[in-house]
């Protein structure tokens, strides 16, 4: 059992938390819960869509291509903002309350904004993907918001992108907040004046003892990576700022374009740092939590400061990692991303370094193997794990190999899940009793719920490793039936991992009623065994029966997949609902597909299609009818060739669906 | 799997067993109740530090010089234009012969694409961004005849995993 009272655990800290008022602690309680709970809402609501998204993928339950890639827009910004990143924004609040330094009124007010501009925005998002089929996935690569294959429109444009501006002054809010707060009374900088301050804050002192000098106490090592991501999180977020608001523009005004290259750029600025507005907070959550289950100071000689001196310059340097295969000729690109490979090396030292004082602080120590501590303690094989591959990531000739394939995707479910994720949890167990002074309901049932999301997380994300390196593309809602038996493992993995978030669940819903499990319960028999070694064998076992199981229920609905290919949705209905007959007709979004790849461009003109060949019929101003163009298509006539055989009856559909619908447009 | 691919499946391989004994080794000292040094470690923290930028420096020079840019392509190359369009490429000529580099320039009509080559059995060969408004190019010399595909490998709207063609490869 290890819902003890907190208080009683870290005494290392109690004085320094000497200085917070019991007004102040209150105020951080309420807030830091608010956003643990908020954020945890939308875990589910996220892994819910995980589960389906994959699922789909493995032919269990086909969902059309663009409300998959709709909700794999959703699911990308709801589990890394919505949850991860939430909720790490939230447990900072009270990391930084519990190390003594408190939020003032302004920062307060900051944060409460934050929230409410983070929740709007989320709201906002799942709306515009979910029901108005918004799909550009989350990195929204200009100008694909602006080329939907007909299935969203410009108001949809506009709310999405304005959404995601919430999210974007969310985090710019956050970030406000904390700056505010570490320049503060609380860090006792001897100095006045404000950058001073921050350097303080950023552990300069650390390096310079004298020229950022604090009295009496030297800097809590958890204000650090807070202060470190606050100040690039505000670079980093305002050009993307500026860009939404150009696209929300774009989107009811088509006239005001902006340059694909540069926008890419700006994307991927903001899109590195916000990894590590992930990152960082969960590193200040471990260089907190840590020492206090191994009852030892973190062990941290000055050159940690090093290391956060090179993050805070390196974090808004290495944007150009994410596009090493962007190098158009006469751009500086190619040279700009040969660059930043030894910038992205030098980020990883942050990471090698706290990783070393992280494990050298449990190393020998007398450490208490809670929930919590375990998820802790996984959470940093995790980033192990994570930062391995991104090594590989980092270095160009590699992701030359693996960019844009489900190597990329394993890689950051490790971040977000096995790392992040996992700082997460182990917050939350450690950090519910006190918010809610309550007793935490069950440990053991969390340690169950830690082991068995850490080994189906393990299996679901290396198949998708193991799947890149053979090169599977990503976001792709059918992949290529090479992967098929692999998907369909990976699906045993999904299913126990999203079973095991249950038990999470059940943790905090009981926590909350104030509930303690009984030693024993019926509930609790299964989890009696909590070894390590244990619990492994026993989920080794769930998982590979779930992988049997999800394999034959995948292969046989595999072999009955009567996919129809008519099935149009809502969003194309402008395609087919002319002929109101949508269970035959093709689907106007493969069908742009075939007119595009089987040749048809090369002698139509098909303004809609960018087609502007002169050999055969203008189809804007024939504007043949669906069943004319199946049969010219399949027949042929004079210089059209047949495409019977060449295309099968399903693309010929779809091709016809596709002209019938645009032509003249 | 490609080489490139097979180097990095391994060196991941060893180093997350390295890490895994490192995990092991680390939760069971906790069993063990045995104080360290404090001071010794921190010290070991610097030379730590010595050893990762070693490790960087050493894997920044060994991969550098290979990036991919700039590649230029001899005079005798077979040249291919490519235009990528949601959902489909055009490509001219489709019909290559091997051993004989060929450079294919590479223009969007509308959105971000991907050009990924992939041999018969579906592994990834080379890939390049293609970009609106720019033109990218990609020097490749293929080495076995047979039919090739191409795939998009940037995500480029409802039907990016519909975005396939086909090359000929002869002798």
């Amino acid at each position: 059992m290890s819902a003890m009272p907190a208080d009683s655990r870290h005494e290392a800290v109690a004085e320094e938390a000497g200085a917070v008022t019991d007004e102040q602690r209150a105020w951080a309680r309420g807030l830091a819960l608010r956003y643990s709970l908020t954020s945890t809402a939308i875990l589910f609501a996220a892994g819910l869509m995980g589960v389906l998204l994959r699922d789909s993928q493995a032919n269990l339950g086909r969902l059309h291509d663009n409300f998959w890639y709709a909700m794999m827009t959703a699911h990308g910004l709801a589990a890394f903002v919505g949850w991860a990143g939430f909720a790490v924004m939230g447990f900072a609040f009270w990391v930084l309350t519990q190390v003594g330094v408190p939020l003032r009124r302004f920062g307060r007010a900051m944060a409460e904004a934050t929230w409410w501009l983070m929740a709007l925005g989320a709201v906002g998002i799942l709306i515009t993907t979910l029901i108005f089929q918004y799909a550009g996935s989350w990195v929204f690569l200009y100008p694909i918001s602006f080329h939907s294959a007909g299935h969203w429109g410009r108001w949809t444009n506009f709310f999405f992108h304005g959404s995601v501006l919430l999210v974007g002054l969310s985090i710019v809010a956050w970030s406000v907040s904390i700056c505010h707060t570490v320049v503060g009374p609380a860090l006792h900088a001897v100095s006045e004046r404000v950058a001073n301050r921050f350097g303080v804050a950023l552990g300069l002192g650390y390096l310079w003892p004298k020229r950022f000098a604090t009295n009496p106490k030297s800097v809590p090592y958890a204000v650090i990576p807070l202060a470190v991501i606050a100040i690039d999180m505000i670079i980093a977020t305002l050009p993307l700022a500026v860009l939404l608001v150009i696209m929300m523009v774009e989107s009811l005004s088509p006239g005001v374009t902006v340059n694909a290259l540069v926008a890419k750029n700006i994307l991927w600025w903001f899109g590195h740092p916000v990894v590590y507005l992930l990152l960082f907070p969960a590193v200040a959550i471990y260089y907190y939590l840590i020492p206090r289950y191994a009852k030892r100071p973190l062990v941290a000689g000055n050159v940690i400061a090093i290391a956060w001196a090179i993050a805070v310059i390196a974090n808004v340097l290495v944007w150009a990692h994410h596009i090493y295969l962007d190098y158009p000729q006469g751009s500086i690109q190619a040279s700009l991303n040969t660059a930043m490979q030894p910038v992205t090396f030098a980020l990883t030292i942050p990471s090698a370094l706290s990783l070393y004082s992280l494990g050298m602080t449990i190393y020998r120590s007398e450490f208490e193997w809670n929930a919590a501590s375990t998820a802790l303690f996984l959470g940093l094989v995790g980033w192990l794990l994570a930062g391995l591959s991104g090594v590989v990531n980092a270095t160009i000739v590699f992701d030359n190999q693996v960019h844009n394939t489900l190597w990329i995707v394993g890689h950051f479910h490790h971040m977000a899940l096995l790392n992040i994720g996992f700082a997460v949890f182990g917050a939350t167990y450690a950090f519910l009793p006190e918010l809610t002074g309550k007793k935490l309901y069950s440990d053991k049932l969390g340690k169950a719920h830690i082991w068995i999301s850490f080994w189906a997380g393990m299996g679901a994300f290396g198949i998708w490793l193991i799947e890149g390196l053979e090169g599977a593309p990503r976001r792709y809602s059918v992949l290529p039936a090479r992967w098929d038996t692999m998907n369909q493992i990976a699906v045993g993995f999904v299913l126990v991992l999203a079973a095991a978030q249950l038990l999470f669940a059940a943790n905090v819903v009981q926590t909350l009623r104030g509930k303690v499990a009984k030693e024993r319960t019926g509930r609790e028999a299964f989890a009696a065994v909590t070894s390590p070694a244990a619990m492994m064998l026993v989920t080794l076992a769930l998982i590979f029966v779930g992988g049997i199981v999800g394999w034959v229920i995948g292969h046989y609905t595999g072999h009955t997949k009567t996919v129809k290919v008519g099935a149009a949705t809502p969003a194309a209905g402008g395609a087919t609902g002319a002929a109101g007959a949508a269970a035959t007709a093709g689907d106007a979004t493969r069908g742009k597909a075939v007119f595009a790849s089987a040749g048809c461009i090369g002698c139509h003109t098909l303004k809609a299609a960018g087609a502007a060949g002169t050999v055969g019929p203008n189809l804007d101003q024939r504007r043949p009818a669906y069943a004319l163009v199946v049969q010219r298509v399949t027949n042929g006539k004079g210089a059209m060739p047949s495409f019977k055989g060449r295309l099968s009856d399903d693309q010929i559909k779809d091709v016809a669906a596709y002209v019938s619908s645009l032509a003249g447009k | 799997m490609d080489r490139t691919a097979t180097i990095i499946g391994i060196a991941y391989l060893v180093v997350i067993v390295v890490g895994a004994v490192l995990a092991l080794v680390l939760g069971n000292s906790t069993f063990l109740r045995k104080p360290i040094d404090r001071e010794q470690v921190e010290r070991r923290e610097q030379k730590w530090l010595i050893v990762v930028v070693a490790m960087l420096v050493a894997l920044l020079f060994a991969t550098i010089f290979f990036a991919p840019y700039g590649r230029s392509a001899p005079k005798d190359a077979q040249n291919v234009a490519v235009t990528a369009q949601q959902f489909g490429w055009i490509i001219t000529p489709s019909r290559l012969k091997a051993n004989v580099p060929v450079v294919f320039t590479l223009r969007s009509k509308d959105v971000n694409h991907g050009f990924g080559l992939y041999d018969a059995g579906d592994t990834l060969l080379a890939q390049v961004q293609v970009i609106p408004e720019q033109t990218a190019q990609l020097v490749f010399t293929f080495r076995k005849p047979g039919t090739y595909r191409v795939l998009c490998l940037e995500f480029c709207g409802a039907g990016h995993h519909q975005m396939v063609s086909t090359l000929e490869v002869t002798q």
